[in-house]
């Protein structure tokens, strides 16, 4: 056969092979020293002189063209295993892999740290206080007197029987005391566990979450209270919400309000709303003179309002989680589904 | 409460007002109105039939054959079951076709071969209420073939006002009160009611003595010549609308008054009266009183009673007794119109669990010149229906009461600035004129005369005014404003900081789920738990038996929801923030000791085979680690507790958690529990459990200091790692192994991992093979395999010093 040949065929053979491993073979057999070019090379001292150079030169181009050759399938079949892998022969989209795990945050913290996100940003202090409260400071401080009828056991866990100690009703207490040590003006939420003496079932809890605020200042009015409710709202639900005020009666609020905040839930009705398109969502108003002078805050110089929100009542709302129970019942299976 | 309108039309014109829009207007100024309804719509759909004839069904005892006239012309035979059923009633009939509540439609039947043609209804099938018990026998002379409503004249609307926002307003637990309202809502005028006495005679009055303060007025009517009568179909009416039955004119007459001006009344029997008149005292220890209700009441000192003589005859402000009820055809009658106090009738009301109309009203702190005012409704009212009654006595009027009407000065620029509107002092003058105060300029000032209506425990101060001006103005027309102020950044809440970082980091990367719980734990967890003995605050009225205390610590509260949960998954990771309360660390004020604290509950169904390092306790130990780290506390440790046992805890496989530097402060403990806990938990059988617990005192963290650790140059010479296998006796803790192989290092042996434990015949008994991962690298030079070799070296004889050995 002449060499011309054993090339061509030599190519033919590598454009032929099927993949990397079959060309990594014919590499071996076509550039070694017993293949092709190796026995080209063994030839040439057994040459006479003068023949020897191009001989030489011969065997180097068949090296090169092999060797050329080589690299161009290789290249080939590299870009063919690409355009293979991209088919994507075998995958499934909705063949599931084990669910990353995580934990979770229980719902009333998320919505605890959205609300002190929201405060915070407005300058107001978030404040703790005790669950196992004074009389005098859950309700003696706040207006609520001794024959009143919040007072009464129905209402009310105490703690000893002359009634010193309760376990708090609301968390107002905490802005009692806050207003005891500081100097108005002051903006401040008392997020935290409050307790009503109440059987439990699917909508009453005896233990539940609140946060209320509380600012203080010069010549805060109704306006102030309304535009600062509605800036809350905003936080919470991500859009202008509607809200109105009509007249509510608490002790330590006068004029005292229930604001009503359009329902985010529907058009026209529906049965969060009971069908009115109003949430009853928020007790407001402005701080009544006898609880600034509690505390030790001259009412004449100063005024302000204060305000109240159930967060269980804010989680089960915005979850539509249909049995308070579930919020302390500590059932993973609720848990989870508020994971971080 | 329950609002007519038809009955509130008789204090002002209602003519074209709608009912939605009548509600929402009260909502938004005055209270709220919680429901609207059309009375009994059913009422429209039945008609009045005559009972011609009743008689005997001939194939069944309990039924009867009616002939009705229904106004149609034809006599019309229905069989009925009623045992009340009777010739000469006008009763309720849906004839065939007519649909009653519960999508109920009368067809043409056969009762027992008797042919029936609809149905006389009882009160309950026409949804007026829960009688059952027999047919509804229409009172007086309704027009026969009329719709009932149209016939009785109780075709009307009726709103439900939310009796919670009612607790501080006395003046509107009667239509009149209510009415003032609309009135003044709607710009029309306050029809006038004349509530004036009428001619009384001169005899003396019955003698009434108050003795206790409880009762600040008692006034007593003496009514003679009362005779047998109707009442009449409007008020019947009105009280059925209210959700009253009508029973006989005096009740009826009694209730109405009271639903009219929100004033309770009474009526006694003068001749059952002892001679020596009324005696209103407090009851004494061991007294009882059989109620209207019959039933027999055990009354206490508190409760105030009202007496014939000393024999009590009343519950006073809550309920008559069955001694004193009036028959009808009573001819001579004591009136009583009272103001009692409210706490005791509260009080009294609420230990009995009686709550009547009566008391719901006293414990708002009535009107004392309202009952004047209800005596003389009362006697005129009576007077319309029978005008023969005659008032023979001069009024009796005891007590020690006084007119609460007053004034209150108003500054009008106060009300600006208090509401943020700019409204004139005519305008603010118009609107409390609206609702019957009486306004007078003073200067700069306002002198608002309040009435005595408003006057109890509603209106006091300046701001009680402005409320009256805000609301009535609508809240809804003030413009929200900005707050605006120096903005000083709050100060940092470190504790705050600390829980919530911990929350992340244990939701986030360590997986744990929060779970917020009662603060309340049970005597009976206590008692598993050995932990009865400890003090508690506790509650002295609690929801649930056993369930008075409140916790010291939280993690016990994470133990009861193991069980449940293991039931759902075969692992539980449950973390809590939480407080706990100490009674023994109280303040001087009673304020007891409060700790906060972090509590981690880490259980497991037990597996067969667990590497060393997978067991719960290991795990939820590094667990803390990784959390203290990431809190920035570098220097901590784990102490095996050698000290007293804890009843709840393994008395071995605990440790302290230490922070800070040299031996360091104990802020809590990672432990497993006590395992003979395992059963009463309920986390043995089918979900035998393997569990570590955790607690966390964030108050000893607090107190430790927090650093943001240093930073560590990069290699600059390549380190090459290795594995080596240590034979100790089981009794050398790792700790004293690594620091042998940190000594060996001489500092170049770095990142320390075991990656294997083993126990095995061949390494003899009482010994185990821990084998580690670690780097050799130095900061002055490329070690050498020469290096390597000494290290090995010098860690077989500091092994040989504690007893322990290379595993080759
Ligand atoms: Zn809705």
């Amino acid at each position: 056969m002449d060499k011309q040949t054993n090339l061509e065929n030599a190519q033919a053979r590598i454009a032929e092979a099927s993949d990397q491993a079959v060309l990594a073979d014919l590499e071996r057999e076509l550039l070694g020293k017993d293949g092709l070019l190796g026995q080209q090379l063994k030839e040439i001292p057994s040459l006479p002189p003068p023949e020897r150079g191009p001989a030489g030169r011969a065997a180097n181009e068949l090296k090169a063209a092999l060797t050329a050759g080589l690299l161009a399938r290789a290249a080939e079949l590299a870009e063919a295993d690409l355009a293979a892998d991209r088919e994507g022969v075998g995958f499934d989209a909705t063949l599931p892999a084990p669910p990353v795990e995580r934990g979770s945050l229980h719902p009333i913290t998320k919505v605890t740290r959205r609300l002190v996100q929201i405060f915070s940003s407005m300058g107001y202090h978030i404040l703790d206080g005790p669950e196992v409260e004074l009389d005098w400071y859950n309700f003696e401080a706040l207006n609520i007197p001794a024959d009143h009828p919040a007072r009464d056991s129905q209402d009310t866990f105490y703690c000893d029987e002359e009634g010193r100690l309760v376990l708090r009703t609301h968390t107002s207490p905490v802005q009692v005391r806050a207003m005891e040590r500081m100097a108005p003006p002051f903006r401040l939420v008392c997020p935290g566990k409050v307790f009503r003496h109440e059987n439990t079932d699917a909508t009453h809890e005896h233990t539940f979450h609140q946060m209320e605020g509380l600012v203080v200042g010069k010549d805060i009015s109704v306006g102030h209270l309304v535009g600062t409710m509605k800036t809350l709202l905003r936080g919470i639900f991500g859009k202008e919400i509607d809200v109105r005020l009509r007249p509510g009666h608490f002790p330590f609020v006068e004029p005292g309000f229930e604001l009503d905040a359009r329902c985010v839930f529907c058009e026209s009705g529906c049965r969060v709303c009971k069908g009115t398109r109003w949430i009853e969502l928020l007790p407001c108003g402005l701080v009544h003179p006898k609880v600034l002078e509690a505390a030790g805050i001259d009412p004449s110089e100063w005024s302000g309002f204060a305000f109240g929100l159930g967060l269980s009542r804010l989680v089960m709302l915005s979850h539509g989680i249909d049995d308070v129970r579930h919020l302390l019942g500590g059932d993973l299976r609720f848990l989870e589904q508020f994971s971080c | 409460m329950l609002i007519s309108m038809r009955w509130l039309g008789r204090h002002v014109d209602l003519s074209g007002i709608d009912p939605e829009q009548l509600a929402l207007d009260l909502t938004l100024s005055t209270a709220e109105v919680e429901g609207v309804e059309r009375f009994a719509p059913y009422l429209s759909d039945v008609v009045v039939g005559h009972v011609l004839e009743r008689e005997q069904h001939p194939d069944a005892d309990k039924l009867s054959i009616c002939k009705l006239d229904v106004g149609t012309g034809e006599t019309l035979q229905i069989v009925c079951g009623a045992p009340n059923v009777a010739a000469g009633q006008r009763v309720a009939v849906a004839t065939v076709g007519t649909v009653l509540p519960g999508d109920f439609k009368i067809k043409k039947s056969k009762i027992r071969g008797v042919h029936s043609m609809g149905m006389i209804c009882s009160e309950r099938e026409l949804g007026l209420s829960d009688e059952h018990d027999g047919i509804w026998v229409l009172p007086g002379k309704p027009t026969i073939g009329a719709p009932v409503a149209e016939a009785l004249g109780i075709d009307d609307w009726v709103l439900e006002i939310d009796n919670k926002s009612l607790t501080h307003r006395p003046d509107l637990w009667g239509h009149r009160g209510v009415a003032r309202e609309v009135a003044a809502i709607l710009d029309r005028p306050l029809l006038p009611l004349d509530t004036s006495l009428p001619e009384l005679g001169g005899a003396d009055p019955v003698e009434v003595r108050v003795v206790s303060p409880a009762c600040s007025r008692y006034i007593g009517l003496s009514i003679d010549g009362v005779g047998e009568g109707m009442t009449p179909d409007w008020m019947r009416g009105m009280l059925l609308a209210t959700g009253q039955r009508p029973i006989d004119l005096l009740v009826d007459l009694s209730n109405f008054v009271m639903g009219d001006l929100g004033q309770p009344n009474h009526a006694f029997d003068r001749d059952q009266l002892a001679g020596d008149g009324i005696l209103v005292r407090e009851a004494r220890e061991g007294e009882t009183l059989v109620t209207l209700d019959e039933v027999e009441r055990k009354l206490e000192p508190a409760d105030l009673l009202i007496c014939s003589g000393d024999k009590a005859v009343a519950l006073a402000g809550i309920m008559g007794g069955q001694d004193s009820k009036v028959q009808q055809g009573t001819g001579r009658l004591l009136l009583e119109v009272a103001c009692f106090e409210p706490v005791p009738v509260r009080r009294t009301s609420a230990r009995l669990g009686l709550r009547t109309d009566s008391s719901a009203r006293f414990e708002k702190h009535l009107d004392p010149t309202l009952p004047l005012k209800a005596a003389g409704h009362f006697a005129r009212l009576l007077q319309e229906v029978q005008p023969d009654v005659t008032f023979p006595a001069s009024l009796a009027d005891a007590g020690d009461w006084s007119d609460p009407a007053c004034e209150v000065p108003l500054n009008p620029d106060q009300v600006r600035r208090s509401l943020g509107v700019g409204i004139s002092d005519e305008e603010m003058s118009a609107l409390l004129s609206s609702i019957g105060f009486r306004v007078q300029a003073n200067g700069e000032a306002l002198t608002v005369s309040v009435p005595s209506n408003r006057a109890t425990k509603d209106i006091a101060i300046e701001m009680d005014l402005i409320e009256e001006v805000g609301r009535l103005y609508r809240y809804g027309n003030i413009p929200e404003r900005h707050l605006t102020g120096a903005l000083v950044p709050p100060p940092v809440d470190h504790r705050r900081e600390l829980a919530e970082s911990c929350r992340d980091l244990l939701a986030g990367g360590a997986r744990f789920h929060e779970t917020l719980s009662y603060s309340f734990q049970s005597d009976a967890l206590h008692k598993m738990l050995g932990l009865d003995g400890e003090s508690y605050v506790s509650v002295i009225n609690p929801v649930q038996e056993g369930s008075a205390r409140i916790r010291r610590q939280v993690l016990p509260s994470l133990l009861g929801l193991l069980e449940p949960n293991r039931r759902q998954r075969d692992e539980v990771r449950l973390f809590e923030i939480g407080k706990g309360y100490l009674p023994e660390q109280a303040s001087e004020r009673g304020e007891p000791g409060e700790v906060h604290e972090l509590a981690l509950a880490f259980c497991r169904a037990r597996q067969s085979d667990t590497a060393f390092d997978e067991g719960c306790l290991p795990r939820l130990m590094a667990v803390v680690q990784d959390l203290l780290g990431s809190l920035e506390f570098h220097e901590q440790q784990f102490v095996a507790v050698k000290q007293a046992p804890v009843s709840w805890l393994h008395p071995v496989r605990r440790v302290e958690v230490r922070v800070g530097a040299g031996d360091g402060a104990c802020v809590g403990f990672v432990a497993e529990l006590d395992p003979g806990l395992a059963a009463p938990l309920g986390i043995d059988g089918e979900l035998v459990s393997d569990t570590a617990v955790a607690s966390i005192s964030l108050d000893a963290l607090l107190e430790q200091e927090r650093s943001g650790g240093s930073y560590n140059p990069l290699p600059r010479y390549p380190g090459f790692k290795i594995d080596v296998a240590i034979v100790a006796p089981e009794e050398v803790p790792a700790r004293d192994l690594s620091r042998v192989i940190e000594k060996a290092g001489k500092g170049n042996a770095k990142d320390l991992v075991i990656f294997d434990l083993f126990r095995g015949d061949q390494l003899g008994a009482g010994r185990r093979s821990l084998a580690y991962h670690l780097v050799l690298q130095s900061d002055k030079k490329t070690l050498t395999d020469k290096d390597a070799q000494s290290f090995l070296r010098r860690l077989e004889r500091g092994l040989g010093e504690i007893g322990a050995e290379l595993r080759s």
